[in-house]
């Protein structure tokens, strides 16, 4: 029998170039599912971590868990406790768990830009690791839910401050200096810069605590030296010499003795002012909460150690310095 | 009452009309699909339609195709990538670069592509065998022209919509690493996670399931609008034009019930 | 698998063949279709066909570039290869327009002796004087 020449005369290799196609096809969607189960940790080992919230807003499945900016687990599953609480349970792959101790921290943040976050944070990692299938409380800390706390901690401080400043007007106007800095801290601006705030926060505080402090050291030296001058004072007014005599020199004295008082509480301005750059500070971390939350009050007790010693001060000095009565007494 | 009567009946003889062509559109890919599944289906000559088909409709554009499809998703990621930029929102770029190119710009562009190629040439080609009477000759030798020529051209043409849109897809997520990333492979790991993100099992159901419908669509509609073209040949260019107007608006339908389904 | 056969195949003008395939294919495809033989063993089949009829010089050529003779051949070897139990050809005068179609005709069907069980021929009356009594 005689046989066609040429088989497939339209179309040279069709069978071929099409099966090319179709297998090219086939093992990169192939290729591609199993990427992607890859990268969704599909073939990764992973331990249970379960938080415990009273509010999960903002938490969706497939979010990450993230340690120090790395996602190191993902939400699995939500659901609702007995008792109205919510139960995140997160996937942690098992050669990341390693960044989880019994000692860490879980905090939910809500930012203004952006999604609701999930950090670990793990001070000590000598700590013992935490195990499969843990449960841990949730610390939720929304930025803009805590900017109020804030406030109020802000408001504490200032009437601290006001307590020191009951009698002087320069103080006052510090205080009004602060008012402006809450003024501000409530406007947009003021919040917005507080939830994208920079990272040398910690370092400033410290800085102008330190300020403070030796502002403090120079005060007593102050005070101090008001002491001479009073025992000098004593000297003229009860010794030998005529006081009536004196008088004139001695108010010319406490004049001066006043002009340094004033020169101590521009000082002490400094120090609000220093406070104010502190209160810019705190409204720099409040992206940071729980580092905000600890630094604030490390700053709070500072600050208020301050004022007590600023107060104590003004004490002495109103209880050492009897003419100050006197001199307003004679005055009119 | 005589005009308003028969402006009446004309609106509901072009409403049964229109409801009655996407009547039989459904009922002809039904069988389509269910002769797809019929292994009886598949012998010798039907085997090299469906090769034919899919020569005709992917091997043939492939390069041109890629290389247009590259360029586009690159300007398109580049874009997305610097106003991100630009807007402080980097960090969501390659997220919304990938959605925006490889969930929905590049399948609707493929099926826009086969659509305007195979789909016009089969519309014309199905018009013309009807209005030639090459069906009835078919059938008279004993070839069933649905099972020989137009379920072949449904299963090839959704097999080449689906490999277009496949390795399109794969180009446009290489490309959009290289703009985010650059030329460097130590970034991998964050591209896998927001490719993680991107294909949840519902995303990825979804461009399966619309890459196929677009297939499926833009193949049986031609050829359902040749067929339906009455046997004389100066309707063939009508036939055509129905065709392709359904078509473009069953495209457009899918494409936004996909997207209210995955955004809403 | 082979169906059942139909009644009678019909060589018509009004049953052109597919276009978009030659000659060859058009008659390969009935068995590649209706007994699922591969491609060569169809295309060869109808080769064999072909070669009987001297005709295998049209064999890859399309519709619109064969003559008429080349277009009845394919329509009824396209016929002859299914194998029903009667061929009808319908009206020769229009298949075969400047041909002496009678006696070719039968010479066609002569050297087709065997491939096919039952072969009429409808014509009008008025043409009878053309065929040989039989």
């Amino acid at each position: 029998m005689e046989r066609a020449p040429v088989r497939a005369p339209l179309i040279k290799n069709l069978e071929l170039k099409v099966g090319l196609l179709l297998a090219t096809t086939g093992v990169l969607a192939l290729a591609f599912i199993v990427y992607v189960l890859y990268a969704r940790g599909t073939f990764q080992p992973t331990q249970d971590l379960i938080l415990l919230a009273n509010n999960a807003e903002g938490v969706t499945i497939g979010m990450p868990l993230t340690f120090s900016g790395f996602p190191i687990g993902q939400v699995k599953r939500l659901d609702l406790t007995e008792d109205g609480r919510v139960r995140i349970h997160i996937a942690v792959p098992e050669k990341d768990a390693r960044w989880l101790r019994t000692s860490s921290q879980f905090t939910l943040e809500k930012g203004l830009v952006g999604g609701a976050r999930i950090r670990a944070f793990s001070a000590v990692l000598s700590d013992p690791p935490l195990p499969d299938g843990a449960e841990r409380e949730l610390i939720t800390g929304d930025a803009t839910e805590d900017i109020p706390v804030i406030m109020a901690r802000v408001k504490a401080i200032l009437s601290n401050v006001e307590a020191m400043t009951a009698a002087d007007s320069s103080i006052n106007r510090a205080l009004a200096h602060v008012d402006t800095v809450t003024g501000r801290m409530t406007g947009d601006y003021g919040v917005l810069e507080g939830v994208l705030g920079g990272p040398d926060k910690a370092r400033k505080v410290v800085e102008a605590l330190d300020r403070a402090n030796t502002l403090l050291t120079s005060l007593n030296g102050i005070s101090l030296r008001v002491d001479q001058t009073l025992a000098k004072a004593d000297q003229r007014v009860f010794g030998s010499g005529g006081v009536m005599d004196q008088t004139d020199r001695s108010l010319a004295q406490v004049n001066a003795i006043l002009t340094e008082v004033r020169e101590s509480l521009k000082r002490a301005d400094a120090i609000l002012l220093a406070a104010q750059g502190a209160a810019d500070n705190v409204n720099a971390i409040t992206a940071d909460v729980k580092g905000a939350t600890t630094d604030l009050t490390i700053l709070r007790v500072e600050v208020d150690d301050s004022i007590r010693k600023v107060n104590h001060l003004i004490n002495e000095i109103n209880r050492k310095w009897p003419f100050r009565r006197d001199v307003e007494l004679k005055l009119p | 009452m005589h005009t308003a009567l028969r402006f009446l009946t004309r609106i509901g003889g072009g409403a049964l009309g229109w409801l009655q062509a996407w009547g039989r559109l459904l009922t002809f890919g039904a069988r389509a699909l269910v002769e797809t599944f019929t292994p009886a289906v598949y012998n010798s000559a039907t085997r090299s339609v469906v090769l034919k088909q899919i020569y005709f409709t992917a091997w043939q554009i492939l390069p041109g195709f890629l290389l247009f499809a590259a360029l586009l998703s690159y300007v398109i990621i580049q874009i997305v990538v610097t106003t991100a930029r630009d807007f402080g929102l980097s960090e969501f770029a390659l997220e919304v670069s990938v959605r925006v190119v490889v969930l929905e710009t590049l399948p609707l562009l493929t099926v826009l592509f086969v659509a305007l190629r195979s789909g016009a040439a089969i519309n014309t080609e199905v018009a013309l065998m009807n209005i030639n009477n090459e069906i009835r000759a078919l059938e008279d030798v004993g070839v069933d022209p649905m099972r020989f020529e137009f379920t072949p051209r449904v299963i090839g043409g959704a097999i080449s919509v689906y490999a277009l849109t496949l390795l399109s897809c794969i180009l446009a997520l290489i490309l959009a690493y290289i703009a985010v990333y650059g030329f460097q492979p130590w970034s991998l790991s964050d591209f896998s996670r927001v490719i993680a993100k991107i294909f949840t099992p519902t995303a990825f159901l979804t461009l399966t399931v619309k890459s196929l419908l677009f297939g499926l669509a833009v193949t049986l509609i031609p050829i359902r609008a040749g067929l339906e073209a009455p046997r004389m040949l100066f309707f063939a260019p009508i036939a055509v034009l129905r065709g392709m107007v359904r078509l473009f608006f069953v495209i457009m339908f899918i494409e936004v019930a996909s997207l209210a389904l995955v955004y809403m | 698998m082979i169906e059942s056969q139909p009644e009678a195949a019909l060589v018509s003008v009004e049953l052109p063949l597919r276009a978009n395939l030659s000659v060859l294919e058009n008659i390969a495809i009935v068995p590649q279709y209706r007994q699922n033989l591969s491609y060569d063993v169809a295309a060869d089949q109808a080769w064999a066909l072909l070669a009987r009829l001297n005709q295998t010089d049209c064999a890859f050529k399309r519709d619109p570039s064969l003559n008429c003779v080349e277009r009845f051949v394919a329509k009824l070897l396209r016929a002859v290869i299914l194998q029903p139990p009667i061929i009808l050809i319908d009206r020769p005068a229009m298949l075969l327009p400047d041909v002496h179609y009678p006696p070719f005709l039968a010479a066609t069907l002569q050297a087709l002796e065997g491939e096919y069980e039952d072969c009429r021929i409808l014509d009008y009356a008025w043409n009878a004087p053309l065929y040989a009594p039989r």
